[in-house]
């Protein structure tokens, strides 16, 4: 690294993140998103590459990033409007999912954010832009971002989106951002749309998923791992019981999702939905240790202890086949030397480039985290 | 040069549409075309344009008027019901005025002026009528081929006008008759079996002599002129009739809008009721029988009919109390792409609803076809297979009536 | 804010044509000086009835369901993905505009044409391809009529949510164009979250498909900005729309108060149980009596307010839904709760809700309609200042909402040709927006941005949040051909700071 400027040292300083671990980089932890963009203008013009941490959960995903600078939410990590009746909640994205969740239960609302390892914060969240479970019936996590908040990688604190619950005004900033892994800025704050949470809720085992995502209506999830089908029912007590009759199974009460899998190699399998059973099947044979599949869905996370390089690339091409994707959420190193976390290109590359170019133009925000180089 | 006739459509008239574009999904033309230029509302648009002096009556004009069916349906979509098939008409009389020697020159001067002249009509049925006899309907070139759609003309060509029926008994009332152009000649069956019912239900039917056709055709080419003078005459003729019997959809439907042909228009038309409400009404009395019966028939419906003056259940009613059990064919009642003379002027759009009607008839599984207009019958007949028999509803209660 | 369907002679005639602001890129007029007349080589491409330049049609496809007008040079009419990419490289190498365009039934000007442009009409693509049951999806063509989607796909149990009050003649990519709503988003979101993909022809005139049936592409959610851009980012010429499972149970019902504030308490008091009912939907007393002299929907025309509410789901859980709703009715003094006894009265309930500017067409030869979105607990209170406004100036204004999304659609009704009232009905109509605005809520909640609210952007946005706007249509479209003036307002490209 060149030699900093007194000024921007200076600044570090003033913003250093105590709780961080001293690893020799420059840890910060802005309290504003003024401040987060006063940081990127200085990284900027001093060529520094940031990297953006939040509960640390998510990062192993993508292309491995040298920082020079790391800057943290932890500073940014409180509710700073829920409207319970408007079913809104404005939180910083250093707060944790579990915390954020956990405070939505006292008024039986949820933002239904994914089932995350402990720690995990909103703005990872939102991100990586994972869903959780649950996205069979609310959709996927990006249709609940309302709002963020940034620092762009051009320096500038913006707005995207609109604090209501519908909105058709201007471009989707808030669409965009939400899944582009800090490529583009520091998310600030985010205003999700909140849901209420069922007032009963009940885990039924099944003996056919795809049997039970054509029977029952619109339930949570449809689960199947090395264990069985789960189906995830919620509703009104007498709805969750009748379902449950419908399925012709026993159920008990509440969502008891798999465990998370914890294995040094993970990959998430995405493909159509209609495919998941095929893709099942397909994986079974590798012989994993750990596997979730999400019917109605499309996606299929597995865990390995370990994994040939070719069963690897057979499941990538069997999945890019059915114009799906398989991503390496972790220990791409163990699979192979140079394994591409992502596997290929986004379409329309050259409007992806652009877009990174228009918001980070001195090219330092997690720079070649997203596939094809972004 | 902007309008020039009386018939023109108004700025009133023209800025009762709001450019919603609720009639775009039931407009035929533009279903099959997707073009803003063939639906209803960019007609008014071209209009507008018009009478804002924007553009002239040209040749484009008349070609985006000219798509248009006349079949209505708009005026049922639209929130703001704009009378559109009166702002065509008008639209179609400045083309006529301005552009008289445009592609549609024959139609109008046919429909205009031959039509109104009772002999020159006998003598085409005349002359048709003897064709369909040698079977000579093969070498006919292009749409006059059509011909083997017609029903057979009787010879020597019948005519109503001057006649007058008594029922059995004490008449529970009078009724007037509009015999019409064409229908008398080619379509006297139906006549026929209107009189006939009526007669059965104890009304006198009077056809006068003096009237002549009621205009709808001459209306629709442009020949406005000659369209209200064919009003003024029927106002005359049928003065003093409480009602005035019609049972061709395009005739009632043109002459229950004849407020805007002739002085005492509105008066008539008041008093004009199609032969299927009349029927209906009178078996809801049970002044008719109702016949038992369930042979299932395809129902199809004319435009005039339906969208014009929102009759659909009647010919429903009087197919049931004729012992049939109605189909259905098209939820929407989508124009079949007779449109009387628009066949002749553009074959190809008709052909494409034409198949299309038919396609959604054979969907039925059925070879027995209601339709309560003669240009409907004509062109199901000549799209469906030779095995098919389409009849008016009015006929079939009429067979059933007799049989009994 | 916008004036919708307004009488006023210069938007019904074609002759109010919008200019475009100059800018630095795309939206200079002078851009467009055309050297090469692409006439010859659209006949070519397409044959002469797919191919307009007449001004009698150049006037026809001048504007859509909204007030202004613009002026294209041509229309063409492709009919396929390969045409619209032939089309668009045409265009390119001649330096001509292109505006997107479907049904035109768009109320924000969004496909009224810039000057000397290429309008490509879209209506002709109009297959439904490729039906999923089990993914419960479909590929579709951009010209496939929104109620014709549910329909074709009723006897397979699904149907496509987003629900406009245009749903029987707006087109799927006009719902994409504008990312469109309708009482049914309440519970399922507007047109964004049920569209998985998109295959689109680039600025470039090449073709590309983003997002898909598998999750979670890798790469930037293009497909999130392609929705509601309003044709500024690329021309759909496929979409993969998500479908929903048909509720085996619906419960209609008819809420009516005595007054407007009743009705609203009775909407917060059901969001707050935390139950989000499928639709609520509110009229107040001037729409009811407009509505009922229109339908004969046998809407009370005494009440001060009527709300419609929608339960769906398993008949287990619809049972108590309907009945909390219906407790909760009674408890804000609801004068009568009437309950759908089956389709013919679901339908009818509904055709009188989205019927309801078409009725209002009658009562008054001039509208003037807004879309504005308030956070639901401000509902009551931006309401009152809507009233409050209207009686300040006078205004006969009539209301129908999305109450349980807080969007309003408030609307006046007037004659144009009283001398200012024109001027005074869009004053109001701007402080309307401007109340909105300072509750916290935004312009537009599913009508888009199009012309008519491109000028009021700066009042929910900051010349930064618009840069960052600007840099992503640039990103797409960097020549500026993809319908230029709509949706950013003049200067939103900060250039000084860019060029730096």
């Amino acid at each position: 690294m060149t030699t900093l400027r007194t000024s921007t040292l200076r600044l570090f300083e003033r913003l250093r993140d105590e709780r961080a671990d001293d690893d020799g980089r420059f840890v910060v932890a802005p309290a504003s998103l003024d401040e987060a963009a006063a940081l990127m203008t200085v990284a900027a013009s001093e060529g520094l590459a940031v990297a953006f941490l939040g509960g640390g959960t998510h990062s192993n995903i993508g292309n491995p990033v040298t920082a020079d600078l790391v800057v943290t939410t932890s500073n940014m990590a409180s509710i700073i409007d829920w409207q319970p009746d408007d079913l809104t909640v404005v939180v910083g994205a250093g707060m944790t999912v579990d915390d954020l969740e956990a405070t939505l239960a006292e008024r039986r609302q949820t933002a239904v954010l994914p089932e995350t390892a402990p720690g995990a914060t909103i703005g990872g969240v939102i991100a990586t832009g994972v869903s959780g479970y649950r996205r069979l019936r609310y959709g996927p996590t990006r249709d609940r971002v309302l709002r963020v908040e940034m620092a762009t990688g051009y320096g500038k604190a913006i707005t995207g989106g609109s604090l209501v619950v519908k909105s058709s005004t201007g471009y989707g900033v808030q669409r965009l951002v939400t899944g582009s892994l800090g490529s583009l800025g520091l998310i600030g704050t985010v205003a999700l749309k909140l849901w209420s949470r069922p007032i009963s809720t009940a885990t039924v085992p099944v003996t056919d998923a795809a049997g039970a995502l054509a029977t029952a209506y619109r339930p949570l999830a449809v689960l199947e791992t090395e264990d069985g089908a789960r189906c995830y029912l919620g509703g009104t007590e007498e709805e969750v019981a009748s379902q449950t009759a419908e399925l012709a199974s026993d159920g008990s009460a509440g969502l008891s999702w798999p465990e998370p899998i914890g294995e040094p190699i993970r990959l998430s399998v995405r493909v159509p939905p209609h495919d998941v059973g095929e893709t099942v099947a397909l994986i079974r044979e590798m012989d994993p240790t750990r596997w979730i599949a999400q019917h109605g869905v499309g996606i299929v996370t597995v865990g390995f202890e370990r994994l040939e390089t070719d069963l690897f690339g057979d499941l990538r091409s069997w999945a890019v086949s059915r114009r799906g994707s398989t991503v390496v959420l972790d220990g791409a190193e163990l699979i192979g030397d140079g394994v591409d976390p992502w596997g290929h290109a986004p379409a329309a590359i050259e409007i992806q480039r652009r877009i990174k170019v228009s918001f980070d133009p001195a090219s330092i925000c997690n720079p070649g985290i997203l596939p094809g180089g972004l | 040069m902007a309008w020039v006739t009386d018939f023109a459509p108004t700025t009133v008239e023209l800025n009762a549409c709001i450019d919603c574009g609720l009639c775009l999904p039931v407009c035929p033309t533009f279903g099959v075309t997707g073009d803003e230029s063939a639906s209803p509302r960019g007609r008014i648009a071209a209009m507008r344009a018009v009478d804002r002096r924007l553009v002239e009556v040209d040749e484009r004009f008349a070609e985006v008027m000219g798509l248009c069916l006349q079949c209505r349906a708009c005026e049922v979509a639209c929130p703001s019901l704009v009378q559109f098939g009166r702002l065509m008409e008008g639209a179609r009389a400045e083309v006529a005025a301005q552009l008289p020697d445009w592609r549609t020159v024959a139609t109008r001067t046919v429909f205009g002026r031959a039509i109104a002249s009772r002999s020159a009509v006998v003598l085409l049925s005349w002359v048709v009528g003897a064709v369909q006899r040698m079977h000579l309907a093969s070498v006919l070139p292009g749409s006059a081929a059509k011909a083997t759609a017609l029903r057979t003309i009787p010879l020597p060509v019948p005519t109503t006008a001057g006649h007058e029926w008594l029922p059995e008994g004490e008449p529970i009332g009078t009724v007037g008759f509009l015999a019409g152009c064409v229908m008398d000649q080619w379509y006297s069956d139906v006549h026929t079996a209107v009189i006939q019912v009526l007669r059965t239900a104890g009304y006198r039917v009077v056809a006068p002599k003096n009237q002549t056709c009621c205009g709808a055709l001459a209306a629709h080419e442009g020949a406005a002129y000659d369209a209200a003078k064919m009003a003024a005459q029927n106002v005359e003729a049928f003065d003093g009739f409480d009602l005035v019997v019609v049972d061709s959809a395009g005739c009632s439907a043109h002459m229950k809008g004849y407020g805007h042909w002739a002085d005492g228009g509105d008066d008539l038309a008041s008093r004009i009721i199609d032969a299927n409400e009349l029927i209906a009404t009178l078996l809801d009395a049970d002044l008719l029988p109702h016949i038992e019966g369930d042979t299932p028939i395809a129902v199809q419906d004319p435009c005039h009919l339906r969208h014009a003056q929102g009759i659909a259940e009647e010919p429903r009613e009087i197919l049931r109390a004729a012992g049939y059990s109605p189909v259905e064919t098209d939820p929407a009642g989508t124009c079949c792409g007779a449109a009387g003379a628009y066949q002749l002027d553009h074959p190809e759009m008709s052909a494409i609803l034409g198949m299309a009607k038919s396609t959604q008839v054979r969907a039925t599984g059925l070879n027995l076809v209601a339709s309560a207009n003669p240009g409907c019958e004509m062109q199901l007949k000549a799209h469906l297979d030779s095995g098919t028999v389409v009849a008016h509803p009015i006929e079939l209660y009429w067979d059933a009536l007799r049989s009994r | 804010m916008h004036v919708a369907n307004s009488c006023a002679d210069a938007g019904r005639s074609g002759s109010e044509v919008f200019t475009l602001p100059h800018d630095r890129r795309g939206d200079d007029p002078g851009r467009y000086d055309v050297t090469m007349d692409p006439t010859v080589e659209l006949i070519d491409l397409l044959g002469a009835s797919r191919v307009h330049t007449h001004p009698v049609d150049r006037i026809i496809y001048a504007k859509d369901s909204g007030v202004t007008a613009g002026d294209p040079a041509v229309i063409v009419l492709p009919d396929t993905t390969e045409e619209v990419a032939a089309v668009v490289r045409i265009a390119s190498r001649a330096g001509i505009p292109i505006v997107a365009r479907g049904a035109g039934t768009g109320l924000a000007g969004g496909a009224v044409p810039a000057p000397g442009s290429i309008v490509i009409v879209l209506t002709r693509l109009n297959a439904i391809e490729e039906v999923d049951e089990i993914g419960r999806t479909a590929w579709v063509g951009p010209g496939v009529v929104n109620l014709d989607l549910s329909r074709a796909l009723a006897d397979r149990g699904l149907h496509f949510a987003p629900d406009p009050a245009s749903q029987q003649s707006s087109t799927i990519g006009g719902n994409v164009g504008t990312n469109a709503g309708g009482p049914h988003c309440l519970a399922e979101g507007t047109t964004a979250a049920h569209i998985l993909g998109v295959e689109m022809v680039t600025a470039d005139g090449d073709v590309v498909i983003v997002g898909g049936e598998a999750p979670d592409e890798p790469g930037y959610d293009l497909r999130g900005l392609i929705v509601g851009s309003e044709g500024t980012l690329g021309i759909v010429t496929r979409v993969l729309v998500r479908l929903i499972q048909n509720p085996p149970d619906v419960v209609t019902m008819l809420l009516v108060f005595e007054n407007i504030h009743q009705a609203a308490q009775t909407v917060s008091d059901i969001v707050a149980t935390g139950l989000v009912p499928a639709a609520l939907e509110m009229m107040d007393q001037p729409m009811i009596v407009a509505v009922e002299n229109f339908m004969h929907a046998g809407l009370p025309t005494d009440a001060g307010a009527v709300l419609i509410a929608e339960v769906v789901g398993h008949p287990a859980g619809t049972v108590v839904e309907a009945a909390l709703i219906e407790e909760i009715g009674r408890r804000n003094d609801a004068r009568e709760i009437r309950t759908a006894a089956d389709d013919d009265e679901r339908a009818l309930l509904w055709k009188g809700r989205k019927n309801a500017f078409g009725s209002i067409a009658q009562s008054a030869p001039d509208y003037y309609l807004s879309d504005t979105v308030v956070p639901r607990t401000r509902f009551v209170d931006v309401l009152d200042e809507i009233y409050a406004i209207a009686e300040r100036d006078g205004l006969r204004l009539m209301n129908v909402f999305h109450a349980g999304d807080g969007n309003f659609h408030p609307l006046v009704t007037f004659d144009a040709s009283e001398p200012g009232m024109s001027e005074k009905v869009i004053n109001a109509a701007h402080d309307m927006v401007h109340a909105a605005v300072a509750a916290g809520g935004t312009l537009s909640g599913e009508h888009g941005i199009g012309l008519e609210k491109r000028d009021l952007m700066h009042l929910v946005f900051t010349p930064e949040d618009l840069d960052a706007q600007a840099r992503i249509r640039d990103a797409f479209d960097p020549e500026g051909s993809l319908n230029p003036g709509k949706i950013l307002p003049a200067g939103a490209r900060l250039t000084e700071e860019r060029d730096a």
